[in-house]
């Protein structure tokens, strides 16, 4: 993998693996492949130190093989302790998960969430999972994050079909883009930076929510130490295999 | 997080369960959630969620006795506030061990026996999940499952554990 060359997979794995500060705990939850190698990207790519928790019930896991799943056991691997659900929601509920990624099947301009049905609760098109916690934890978390591995008018709306969950949202990351906004003050979305290779007039036609564009920056070139890392996890590229089709 | 808050209502006995969040979530107004005000001054508004009594909790643990003791490994994901909120507590188990096993060390017991209402030793019981330590997800399984085909159920179930003549 060329430094200069994004792909899909690694755009968002990478820009994911941006957010997270030093010093924070940081959690991520079922369905989210994605974030979990975000979280061991961060581990083997930046010098400071955080701590990362899982749904798994992992505390700081060493991992010996990357799964599938990222809520599969084999990433509570090398955990000194084991922080099961009630413990990790309780520690979102007062306060104490600095960055959480939370999915969404649909988000909008205020960082709120759907992952409950598309098209009317009462008679929907597509009944989806659920929250899975999201509508305690997109609140009471410090910050969160979500990702979409498609940038689309779909995915990306001006209206909600459902509002799962409201709250600290604070970036969104596609293959594209990366939007954030200010939580505490309430704002929408912003382009913060986005793919070289695409153009701000691409991104805006396949966006369903307006934004500002006044700050946009090209996203910075992967560092070699990021590449590598996303390498080693991604050895037999079933990862990115299942991003980049 | 509500549906756990639910359960830790009817493990306290008690008919409802403050939580954290909730607030601009759809999800109050379709369930019927309410809103209480602190009562100690806070000026803070919380949801409550009504108890949620589960008839029947089936845990899938590692190891248990012939009385019903049940230990875990790894990760107890859901397993205490189900198995706490719940009616009746049915446990299927990889192993059947001695209880002087488990004396040896008795925090590892998730569910005490007095709790369980019965027992089926069921090797390979959370195929195609994982149960730690003894095997991994089997991801192939869970693929055919997902497609969307004739048969896939039945076939399925023929593979399972307990189809093969694994209950004792």
């Amino acid at each position: 993998m060329n430094i200069a060359d994004w792909t899909p997979f690694s755009f968002i794995v990478v820009n994911l693996a941006r957010q997270i500060h030093a010093g924070e705990i940081t959690f991520s939850g079922v369905n989210s492949t994605l974030p979990m190698l975000a979280c061991l990207l961060a581990k083997r790519a930046y010098d400071f130190p955080f701590t990362y928790i899982n749904v798994a019930g992992g505390v700081e896991p060493q991992p010996i093989t990357i799964p599938q799943s990222s809520s599969d056991p084999a990433i509570v691997h090398g955990s000194p302790a084991i922080f099961a659900n009630q413990d990790f929601y309780d520690l979102c509920a007062r306060g104490g998960l600095d960055l959480v990624y939370l999915g969404c099947a649909q988000i909008d301009a205020e960082g709120r969430t759907n992952v409950s049905a598309i098209g009317s609760w009462e008679n929907p098109k597509v009944r989806l999972p659920g929250g899975g916690g999201a509508a305690v934890m997109l609140p009471t978390a410090k910050r969160v994050v979500t990702w979409r591995t498609d940038h689309s008018t779909r995915a990306l709306v001006d209206k909600l079909d459902f509002v799962t969950a409201a709250g600290n949202m604070t970036a969104l990351v596609t293959p594209l883009a990366v939007f954030t906004r200010d939580a505490r003050a309430g704002s929408r979305f912003i382009l913060e930076s986005y793919q070289p290779k695409t153009t701000i007039a691409h991104i805006t036609a396949h966006t369903g929510f307006q934004f500002d564009t006044a700050q946009a920056q090209p996203a910075a070139p992967m560092t070699v130490r990021e590449r590598d890392a996303l390498n080693a996890l991604d050895a037999g590229e079933q990862f990115s295999a299942a991003v980049n089709h | 997080m509500t549906l756990v808050a639910g359960l830790r209502a009817a493990s306290y006995g008690i008919p409802f369960q403050p939580v954290a969040g909730v607030h601009g979530s759809e999800l109050a107004r379709i369930n019927h959630w309410q809103t209480l005000r602190d009562p100690y001054g806070s000026g803070r508004d919380v949801y409550v969620v009504p108890a949620v009594h589960p008839d029947i909790a089936v845990i899938h643990a590692a190891e248990v006795d012939a009385e019903g003791n049940a230990r875990v490994y790894g990760s107890p994901f859901w397993d205490h506030p189900l198995s706490r909120a719940a009616k009746r507590v049915l446990i299927t188990a990889e192993k059947l061990v001695p209880t002087d096993r488990l004396r040896e060390q008795p925090e590892l017991t998730l569910v005490p026996g007095f709790m369980v209402e019965a027992v089926a030793i069921t090797a390979q019981g959370a195929w195609p999940g994982s149960m730690h330590p003894y095997y991994d997800i089997d991801y192939p399984a869970v693929e055919r499952y997902m497609e969307d085909a004739d048969g896939v159920l039945e076939k399925h179930l023929a593979e399972a554990p307990e189809t093969r003549g694994g209950i004792t």
